[in-house]
């Protein structure tokens, strides 16, 4: 109530203003006006040139993006590849992925730690647990604490996580030039282009760098590699891998195996996923369907209803 | 290929796959992930794989461990050098080969007079070309 009241006269008291403010601009143009029409010109004028002038002043400092960019220090664009993980309802290829787990444990992991994968994830994905165990039991981890407090070794478990090349990036980097070689786990999503751009990279380095092109000393020349100098020198190479199942090991075939293996590590859920709005979609259409013919049946009553009007008998004749 | 062929081969019971025992190697052939024969890679593995080798002789046929002494060719290098000769890329091609002539020369000859330049923007459209057009011949020939 009390805030009705206040409001009501606050809006009186607004069109109170609005009237007296009316009448004085009234007043002073029909007396200056008469006065001096040149000075009013030039009012307008003014503030009309400086609206523009400001707009303008504004542009010349704000308008225009500056492109720093060449497209060297952008890099080549990666071709789009028909990846089979990237169709709507297929899976991963699974003997891909193995083949690019031996790729990655061949080459990469001298350099590259893979931080995030345990062993047990392979279990069923590229391995057997049998595998899976052995491979574990190759390397060594910290057990817990003995009765004197000593931490011993222990062969690893199907729960260790694989194991990093380097204890910390400081020794990485010293390793490598100054060049920290980056974990490979979340890669394909931390890269633009994806996989496309993982693959791209591995096979992307010419026999030597076009004419001209100048490389610093310790980088390698790739195009696709923002900048295109890269501390990763060529690593994949014809026949550096002997593939277990009789794959041909050329170099796109292993830089092919080894991104869509990088692909699951990323997202090894994707199966499941897919999997999942493969349900969804199921329960979703049936669910849609049953309610079209409930519907249907609840409506029949009203749809097929007929009235009927009897216009009253009139007495007698007119 | 196409989303539906994809839907019907996923929905139809009979078309699953069972994931063979790994451990024996050379057995598998067809990706136990796709059913269907029509996947887009791994269009009939087997003969990408031997047509890898076709340069090879004759013994190079079967990809067997013991044979695969001839020097393996990578498929990629094969269309890629095919697709930059190709009509297709001819004029990034001839850009290219300008340059680097025009630079080559520069450089050979001492008396620098402009900025010194690089070629790297028409190797850019080189292999942009080429890697278009080498793309879908490449994931027909790899596993
Ligand atoms: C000799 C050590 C070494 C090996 C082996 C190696 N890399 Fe690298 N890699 C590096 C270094 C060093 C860098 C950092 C490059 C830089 O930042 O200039 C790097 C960077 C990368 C990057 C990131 C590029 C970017 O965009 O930042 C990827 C992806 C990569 N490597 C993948 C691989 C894969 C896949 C393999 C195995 C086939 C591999 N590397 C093998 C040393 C190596």
């Amino acid at each position: 109530m009390l805030a009705r009241s206040s409001c009501l006269r606050a809006a009186g008291a607004v069109r109170n203003g609005a009237v007296t403010v009316s009448k004085r601009a009234a007043s002073t143009s029909t007396t200056e006006a008469a006065a001096s029409p040149f000075r009013l010109n030039l009012a307008g004028g003014a503030a009309t040139a400086v609206a523009i002038g400001s707009a303008a002043w504004y542009y010349h400092l704000y308008g225009p993006t500056a492109h720093a960019m060449t497209p060297a220090e952008e890099g080549l664009h990666p071709t789009k590849y028909p990846w089979v993980h990237s169709e709507y309802l297929k899976t991963f290829d699974h003997q891909a992925l193995r083949r690019g787990f031996q790729v990655y444990r061949e080459v990469c992991s001298s350099c590259h730690s893979l931080s995030r994968i345990p062993y047990r994830s392979l279990v069923g994905v590229t391995h057997t647990v049998d595998e899976a165990k052995a491979m574990a039991e190759e390397n060594e981890y910290d057990s817990e604490p003995n009765d004197q407090g000593d931490i011993e070794k222990r062969p690893g478990k199907l729960s260790d996580y694989l194991p990093s090349p380097y204890t910390n990036d400081e020794a990485a980097r010293a390793a490598n030039n100054g060049a920290l070689p980056p974990d490979l786990s979340l890669i394909v999503k931390a890269r633009h282009g994806g996989c496309d751009y993982i693959f791209s990279l591995l096979t992307g380095y010419p026999e030597e760098p076009p004419a001209g092109a100048v490389v610093q000393e310790g980088l390698n020349f790739n195009p696709y590699f923002p900048g295109t100098g890269i501390a990763m020198a060529r690593v994949l190479y014809n026949e550096l891998v002997e593939y277990e199942d009789g794959t041909p090991a050329t170099t796109s075939q292993m830089a092919k195996d080894v991104t869509e293996f990088l692909n699951w590590a990323a997202e090894p859920e994707m199966d499941q996923r897919k999997k999942m709005g493969m349900k969804v979609i199921i329960i979703g259409s049936a669910l849609f369907a049953l309610s079209v013919w409930v519907k249907r049946y609840k409506w029949s009553p009203i749809k097929t209803r007929k009235i009927a009007y009897n216009p009253p008998q009139m007495g007698g004749k007119h | 290929m196409g989303f539906f062929t994809d839907l019907w081969e996923s929905a139809t019971p009979w078309s699953s796959a069972e994931a063979e025992a790994v451990s024996g190697g050379t057995g598998t052939d067809s990706t136990p992930a796709q059913g269907g024969e029509a996947g887009e890679g791994e269009a009939a593995d087997k003969n990408a794989s031997t047509s890898d080798n076709k340069d090879g002789d004759d013994d190079a046929e079967e990809p067997e461990e013991e044979e695969e002494e001839e020097e393996l060719e990578d498929p990629q290098e094969k269309f890629q050098e095919e697709c930059k000769e190709s009509k297709q890329c001819s004029g990034p091609k001839h850009h290219f080969d300008e340059c680097v002539e025009r630079v080559t020369g520069a450089s050979e000859s001492e008396d620098k007079k402009g900025p010194s330049e690089d070629c790297v923007e028409e190797f850019f459209h080189l292999a942009h070309c080429a890697n278009e057009c080498a793309a879908p011949k490449l994931w027909a020939a790899l596993k």
